[in-house]
């Protein structure tokens, strides 16, 4: 019961926080939005060119705007010492990196799940693509909290390269990627790539947490 | 022990102190019959001349998921049992990958030019060694990165491990879509489709090929342990 009780006290420390930063999160949604205003400019406005490579451009910027929130991530809790203190209360590293990824996936994935329907307004896209891009990008998302958790805490100690953690995460989406867009182009056959997908989350889900814990350990003794 | 030189790096020292100069010897003899051998190898019926590009693109290929593989069990060896020489060896491995990918890529788009008319095609089998270039290259940065020497190691080794599930990717892809590039023509389990006179070249250039790998791979590895030797 009391462990519940933790859970339960470090989600409300971390939604407090959100309603702290929630203007933070809410430039990264409109950094998509003017990206995608930058895409359609570049591009001219051809109704018909803009609807067919639409879902493509929307993902792209998907991940590119979640990747500005990365540093975010581990380094406040870290440098103040908030990540030994949980630590402390007997959470251990693998679950306190767990329960982050929940909270990332939550608090910062999540508001981009409102700009979606909106943003496929803007390229005109057919309904039921914005149903696979939502359905998707809620899987999908889950996978690129992993992904900016273990660069998260790769970077921890990382005072020099602040791009290498993007570059990193950019890297290992390009599976989700792959198969997110996939799914409207297979037609009614679209629950294997489904399928995929979910286990492509249950696999960075599983190796996520003992990845970041152990980097998350090998600063803490560096620093 | 008698693998010891493997592990350790007074032993590694020792061994290619006695191995180098004998493995130039060899290498060189080997690279210059290779190199006639290619020289006298027949042409294609349809790709003509272009064909002895292979003799450096499919070599180059397979060392650079050779080094891969070679850095991947380094890394294990060196999260698991915490020895420094693995860490070493990663260092001193990667850029000779990437320049091996690179041989590999560039050979292949200029042999893809006049065969198939584009100098890049995004097909799977092409895309997937891009990646194991650009990972070769984030290994690489990371190393530069970290200033801490231990953060540094264990964060290249275990993004050297995340970064392995890319080679059964490259192996297979062939096989699991429909690619431009074509299968592979030589495997263990069955005879190989290509012919003799153009099997023998193939496999003198990619010994030839990993001796010079080699013997840079261990002139580097001993500058690596000269300079730790000497922090």
């Amino acid at each position: 019961m009391i462990f519940i009780k933790k859970i339960f006290l470090f989600f409300k420390r971390e939604s407090k926080l959100f309603f702290r930063n929630v203007v933070d999160i809410f430039s990264n949604i409109l950094f998509f939005f003017l990206s995608i205003f930058i895409f359609v400019f570049a591009l001219g406005a051809d109704e018909q060119l803009l609807k067919s490579i639409g879902l493509g451009i929307i993902w792209s910027l998907l991940l590119l705007s979640s990747t500005l929130s990365l540093r975010k991530f581990y380094e406040e809790d870290f440098n103040s010492g908030v990540l030994v203190i949980i630590h402390m209360r007997g959470i251990s590293y693998e679950l306190l990196v767990f329960l982050k990824i929940l909270s990332h996936f939550l608090f910062v994935q999540m508001p981009f799940l409102i700009s979606i329907p909106v943003a496929s307004l803007l390229f005109n896209l057919p309904t039921s693509e914005v149903y696979n891009l939502m359905f998707t990008f809620i899987i999908g998302s889950l996978i690129l909290s992993c992904l900016s958790s273990m660069s998260a805490s790769m970077n921890l100690l990382n005072k020099a390269n602040f791009s290498i953690g993007g570059i990193v995460v950019m890297l290992f989406s390009i599976p989700v990627i792959i198969f997110s867009v996939g799914i409207n182009e297979v037609g009614s056959d679209y629950k294997s790539l489904i399928n995929i997908l979910f286990g492509l989350a249950l696999i960075f889900l599983g190796i996520s947490p003992w990845v970041s814990a152990a980097f998350i350990k090998l600063a803490l003794r560096n620093k | 022990m008698m693998f010891g030189f493997l592990i350790n790096p007074s032993k590694f020292n020792k061994f290619a102190d006695i191995i180098l100069t004998p493995l130039i010897f060899t290498s060189s003899i080997i690279l210059i019959t290779g190199l006639i051998l290619v020289y006298l190898s027949p042409l294609d019926y349809q790709q003509g001349l272009t064909v002895k590009i292979m003799y450096i693109h499919v070599p180059s290929a397979w060392l650079a998921l050779l080094t891969y593989s070679i850095m991947t069990i380094y890394s294990i060896i060196g999260i698991a049992f915490k020895m420094p020489f693995s860490f070493i060896v990663n260092k001193a491995v990667a850029p000779i990958g990437a320049i091996f990918t690179l041989l590999c890529l560039i050979s292949g788009s200029l042999w893809g030019k006049p065969m198939w008319g584009t100098w890049w095609v995004w097909d799977a089998r092409l895309t997937s060694v891009a990646i194991l270039f650009l990972i070769y290259l984030i290994i690489i940065f990371i190393d530069k990165t970290f200033e801490n020497k231990e953060v540094r190691e264990k964060t290249t080794a275990i993004f050297i491990l995340i970064g392995s599930v890319n080679l059964p990717i490259i192996k297979f892809s062939v096989d699991w879509w429909n690619t431009l590039h074509q299968p592979a023509s030589i495997s263990k389990l069955s005879s190989p489709s290509i012919d003799i006179s153009m099997l023998q070249p193939l496999l003198v250039m990619t010994i030839a090929f990993c001796l010079i790998g080699l013997i840079i791979a261990i002139l580097r590895i001993k500058a690596e342990i000269l300079i730790r030797k000497n922090r």
